[in-house]
């Protein structure tokens, strides 16, 4: 479903974001990016909804070469996609139903699906309630969930989440990845990005580990820490 | 149709230019002034073109033959006259009928009967097509066989030339600068709409709209711009031509003036196309530019 293959992203200041990075994801599967901030988790996701393009290597995206990837062909790509942000982005003067429903109106789609499709995303994040509420009149789980329906709305294959549970408190941290898991179950491919040890420590999924560019672990059933001394640990 | 659509779209497009309402009257604003010196520019050439051609159409020249040109001469410049796709017409005119024109002219003036022989040449009378032409024909003729002597209103003909010439860069000129002031102040209102509005095109680039799509509402609200100036220049020029246009006659009585060769309502259409598409133009180049980077 997604492919790197010797990717390395070399910044114009010089930085080196990802250093020969390759990497498979099976579809379906629910992939826990981690490592300290400035390792190249989101310039890693970044590649993959082509919002910046690889120095050197390949990206394959649900079949698409996204490292060649014309600018005229990338709405198409993110069609695709669903991507969330640890700050929601959501748009404050619209409602719920209006963000969600946002993402289909921009790329063009029917009436018709959009009335079909919103109450759909809007009942699997289970904000069916407060469809009519704006986003400051949420909390910042219920923000969060907005983004993902917004993300799931136009039935990606693909959910890509950078740091989704980073501005969220231990309750609402769960809600929002016993979501995620729940949308994996479905069949949608989950990748996150996140440097919370908790959560990765108790899901238990396949963990990759991003050190200064550099994948240096790749675990099934990994823990955020695994294969790292014990004082590294402590230090987290 | 699928109205939801077109009526998000309405609102996405009420919205934007809602946002900014300053912005927005200055850029109509800007619109209106450039316009309405637009169409009274267009509107005095026009009537001042008129006025030029008025006088250049009765400028003819006079190609005065050698006095010992032969009849063969003469049929030879005949055809060749014909023959010029310029010259509208040429009449042969004797120096007896000549003399007496010139007699016909001088009635009371001079005695003409002081005249013991006929002093005049033979001579062709030829009218251009268009009084531009008239210096390079009178050129050309001048060089024919038989031809001695070549004469038309040049003064007056290269002066009306040349000044219609001036007030043409001039207007352009003009013309060009309201331009570019018109479309720098709307690509800047455009800007700050587009500012105002980053993390809606954000998400809605993220969300795979295209880039038509994010582009759309702010060139018509560059188009809205732009007409509604245009409107408001019309409005302007329409009050102007029934209120200082009778008095500036009045001003200048010995100018014959005639607003009647104004093409209204194609005048009026080109202020409305050159109002929405410097608005819709510079609207678009200055969403792309925000795009790209």
């Amino acid at each position: 479903m997604i492919s790197l293959r010797g990717v390395s992203l070399l910044y114009p200041n010089g930085v080196r974001a990802l250093d020969d990075v390759s990497l498979e994801i099976a579809k379906g599967e629910f992939i826990f990016l981690v490592g300290h901030s400035g390792t190249g988790k989101s310039s890693l996701l970044r590649l993959l909804y082509r919002e910046t393009r690889p120095t050197t290597g390949e990206i394959t995206v649900d079949g698409i070469r996204v490292d060649r990837l014309p600018s005229m062909r990338v709405p198409a790509l993110r069609r695709h996609l669903g991507v969330v942000f640890q700050d929601f982005k959501l748009l404050p003067d619209k409602t719920v139903w209006e963000n969600v429903a946002f993402a289909m109106q921009v790329t063009g789609a029917p009436t018709k699906d959009i009335m079909r499709q919103v109450p759909r995303a809007l009942d699997l994040v289970g904000l069916s309630h407060r469809s009519r509420m704006y986003p400051d009149e949420l909390s910042g789980g219920e923000q969060q969930r907005t983004a993902i329906a917004r993300a799931l709305v136009n039935n990606p294959k693909i959910l890509l989440c950078d740091e989704p549970t980073g501005n969220l408190d231990p309750a609402n941290t769960t809600e929002i990845v016993d979501l995620l898991l729940r949308i994996n179950l479905k069949g949608t491919t989950v990748v996150v990005a996140t440097h919370n040890q908790a959560v990765v420590d108790r899901m238990r999924r396949r963990v990759v580990r991003l050190d200064d560019g550099k994948i240096t672990t790749d675990k099934e059933r990994g823990y955020y820490y695994l294969g790292l001394g014990q004082g590294q640990v402590l230090s987290g | 149709m699928d109205w939801g659509r077109v009526k998000f779209f309405l609102g996405e497009v009420g919205r934007s230019f809602t946002r900014n309402t300053v912005m927005q009257i200055t850029a109509i604003g800007t619109v209106a002034v450039m316009v309405t010196v637009l169409g009274a520019f267009l509107f005095v050439r026009t009537t001042l073109a008129d006025l030029g051609n008025g006088v250049l159409e009765q400028i003819e020249i006079s190609a005065y033959l050698k006095p010992n040109a032969t009849p063969q001469q003469i049929g030879a410049l005949r055809a060749a006259f014909k023959a010029d796709p310029r010259i509208a017409s040429a009449e042969f005119i004797p120096k007896s009928e000549g003399l007496k024109e010139l007699r016909e002219r001088m009635r009371g003036v001079v005695d003409t009967s002081l005249l013991t022989e006929n002093p005049l040449p033979d001579k062709f009378r030829i009218r251009a097509r268009s009084p531009e032409m008239v210096p390079a024909v009178a050129a050309d003729v001048r060089r024919l066989n038989g031809i001695d002597n070549v004469v038309y209103g040049q003064a007056v003909v290269e002066r009306l030339l040349r000044l219609g010439i001036v007030l043409r860069r001039i207007g352009m000129v003009l013309i060009g600068v309201f331009l570019v002031v018109a479309g720098i102040i709307i690509s800047n209102t455009t800007r700050l709409a587009v500012y105002a509005r980053r993390r809606e095109i954000a998400i809605m680039q993220l969300v795979g709209a295209t880039n038509l799509y994010v582009r759309m509402p702010f060139i018509c609200e560059g188009l809205i711009d732009g007409l509604i100036g245009s409107v408001a220049a019309i409005v302007l020029l329409a009050v102007a031509r029934a209120t200082v246009w009778p008095r500036m006659l009045e001003a200048l009585p010995f100018v014959q003036f005639n607003a009647a060769v104004v093409d209204v309502p194609s005048l009026l259409l080109q202020l409305l196309l050159v109002g929405g598409i410097v608005g819709a133009l510079a609207a678009w180049v200055s969403v792309g530019r925000y795009l790209q980077t």
